[in-house]
């Protein structure tokens, strides 16, 4: 890159001695040759390639690994990623999970890349179509899965799909994803942030003070991991 | 039958604006080119047509604007990768690589030897296969549809390659600033690289039997769109283009970068400056690309890490680059690639900058090229001049 470090080198320069050519009518006619050997196209659906192993595809996500500490969603150059608190069998989640929007996502997968636990993987699915129904398109927008879960699905199918067929939307904010072996995942959304949602029905009658100590014993869970989320409060303000 | 007189005050404000021109008289009309022809990809050009000849040529660009520059200076550095290798579609790694050796620069990394080795491989083979994405287009413009198909299944091969070391396809994100970010997945596919290598070496003279030593071809480009060299240097000119008007300039040769002092190539030149020695520099440099890279295969990849250790890469989203600027440029296929990059110590980049090589051929030169030309060569200059429009509109 600098020029004073780097000696010239020697430029070979080649003139119309070696670059022109002369024009030919016969020899194009050798192309016909082509006609008698095998066709290099992929007759599709009788014949398919596989994607390469680490194909940048779908996320896969371990929700017992991510402590929802906001690395993906800062680094996210389309900033597809939300993070979302979510409820399982009536136990909110310590931590808030990344939400995927695959209508923004350019599969990057730097995310990936800045997960200091692990919990955010990719597999090589990479069958982005539907059908064009309106819920088809809700599809896209998940929380990941588990790795081994769409591995196990991938083995049964070897197809590379989607693993989620239909997304089911209940009234009270619960979602099930009804995946493609005939498994439900059902979970609540309770609300999208870095701030854990406030709980509506208990919270106490409110004074100033009060509304204070609520909100300590919640920021005291996120103490591991508190300065990258102080960060990451100025990007999600932008 | 309707009236199709056009009314006159709408005739005269289209002749004060230069840009509308309605049937004056019987032979002069009004063509809009492209955006739907194949020739022009994601670009239009309005030609002013007296009868067959080309009379004045307008360049329409800014179908694929999409502020890179700008949207660069929101975004933190990392990240500017997955954005800014839209610059240049078929050549996906050299705006990658550009903006990597620019912050490698101010950051003052030393970037080991292996990663070295792989961006080196890397941007030749991007070379290459854009060179594929050409033949695609250029034997299409002129009616020569087996070369062109024949080219896109060649280039699938690379695709594949791509696939397998990158995991990505066409958008590779693959150079980062301080290396690359991953490794090579084995000595299995360094046999494949040289595999297709070898392979293409053969077709080049399938290539050469079809399109280069065709007639039709020396029939449609000789003596069409002509340049010299006082023009071409006045208009910024760079790559094959510059190198068919008689200019032996190269940045691989005059400014190198990564492993290209040691490496042995020729350099084409022609002096003509008509699209046929633009069609022909470029097969030459073909060939000299394939050469290349079965030297670096000979040299094979030195061992060592792939990305430099540094503690401040843990945090990503936050990695701070010291204030300073730099600017980096590599050969491309279109020709000198350049990215300036200005950092202000925070996180995201205060300026980035792109000198794209389209901009002057894409642009001015293609305008007065077309100049005269017959309405059948307007897709031959346009191809041999090989313009990459998502470079000029940025």
């Amino acid at each position: 890159m600098k020029m004073e470090s780097v000696e010239k080198p020697k430029v070979r320069i080649v003139g119309e001695e070696k670059v022109k050519l002369k024009k030919s009518f016969v020899k194009p006619w050798m192309g016909i040759k082509y006609l008698f050997k095998k066709p290099v196209t992929i007759k599709i659906p009788f014949e398919k390639i596989e994607p390469a192993p680490k194909y940048r595809g779908f996320h896969t996500l371990d929700w017992k690994k991510c402590i929802g500490c906001n690395f993906c969603g800062q680094i996210c150059p389309a900033r597809a990623i939300e993070m979302t608190w979510l409820e399982v069998d009536g136990k909110m989640e310590k931590r808030p999970h990344p939400k995927v929007d695959y209508g923004r996502c350019t599969f990057c997968q730097f995310c990936v890349d800045v997960c200091p636990t692990g919990a955010l993987g990719f597999t090589e699915n990479f069958y982005l179509t539907t059908g064009g129904l309106e819920e088809d398109l809700e599809l896209f927008n998940w929380v990941p899965i588990h790795p081994d879960k769409v591995r196990e699905m991938n083995e049964k199918f070897g197809d590379y799909r989607f693993p989620v067929v239909k997304i089911e939307k209940k009234a009270d904010g619960t979602y099930v994803y009804h995946l493609r072996d005939g498994d439900k995942i059902e979970f609540k959304i309770l609300g999208y942030g870095l701030r854990p949602p406030k709980k509506p029905a208990s919270a106490k009658p409110a004074t100033a003070q009060e509304k204070k100590e609520v909100s300590k014993p919640a920021e005291k869970k996120e103490e591991p991991r508190a300065e990258p989320e102080k960060a990451a409060e100025k990007p999600s303000g932008e | 039958m309707a009236n199709l007189e056009v009314p006159r005050e709408l005739r005269e404000e289209a002749k004060a604006h230069d840009m509308y021109l309605h049937p004056i008289d019987k032979d002069t009309y009004e063509l809009f080119f492209g955006p739907q022809h194949m020739a022009t990809e994601n670009f239009s050009i309005i030609l002013k047509m007296d009868g067959n000849r080309v009379e004045k040529a307008i360049v329409n660009p800014g179908f694929l604007h999409r502020g890179f520059e700008k949207l660069a200076e929101q975004r933190p550095y990392f990240t500017n990768i997955a954005l800014l290798l839209r610059i240049c579609v078929p050549e996906s790694d050299v705006p990658e690589n550009i903006y990597s050796m620019a912050v490698d620069e101010i950051v003052g990394w030393e970037v080991p030897e292996r990663a070295i080795w792989i961006r080196n491989v890397v941007l030749e083979m991007a070379r290459l296969s854009a060179w594929m994405f050409w033949i695609m287009g250029f034997g299409n413009e002129i009616g020569l549809y087996t070369a062109g198909q024949w080219a896109a299944a060649y280039r699938e091969r690379f695709m594949r390659l791509f696939e397998e070391l990158t995991g990505g396809r066409v958008y590779h994100i693959y150079t980062v600033p301080g290396g690359v970010r991953r490794d090579i997945p084995g000595d299995r596919w360094l046999r494949q690289l040289r595999d297709t290598v070898e392979y293409l070496k053969g077709k080049m003279r399938d290539f050469d039997d079809i399109l280069f030593d065709n007639y039709i071809m020396f029939e449609r480009t000789e003596g069409v769109g002509v340049m010299d060299k006082k023009f071409a240097l006045k208009h910024a000119v760079t790559g094959p283009n510059l190198r068919a008007v008689g200019v032996p300039y190269d940045v691989r040769k005059d400014d190198p970068y990564y492993l290209y002092p040691e490496l042995d190539f020729e350099v084409p030149v022609l002096k003509e400056g008509d699209s046929l020695a633009r069609v022909l520099v470029r097969r030459y440099e073909m060939e000299q690309d394939l050469y290349i890279l079965e030297q670096l295969l000979d040299m094979g990849p030195p061992s060592g890490p792939y990305m430099v250790k540094d503690p401040k890469l843990k945090n990503l989203p936050r990695f701070k680059v010291p204030a300073g600027d730099a600017y980096a440029h590599v050969e491309s296929t279109k020709g000198d690639f350049g990215a300036y990059v200005v950092s202000d110590g925070t996180h995201k980049p205060y300026r980035v900058h792109i000198r794209g090589p389209s901009q002057s051929h894409g642009v001015t030169v293609l305008e007065e090229l077309l100049k005269g030309a017959r309405l059948a060569d307007v897709p031959v200059i346009l191809k041999t001049l090989d313009n990459c429009p998502p470079d000029i509109d940025r």
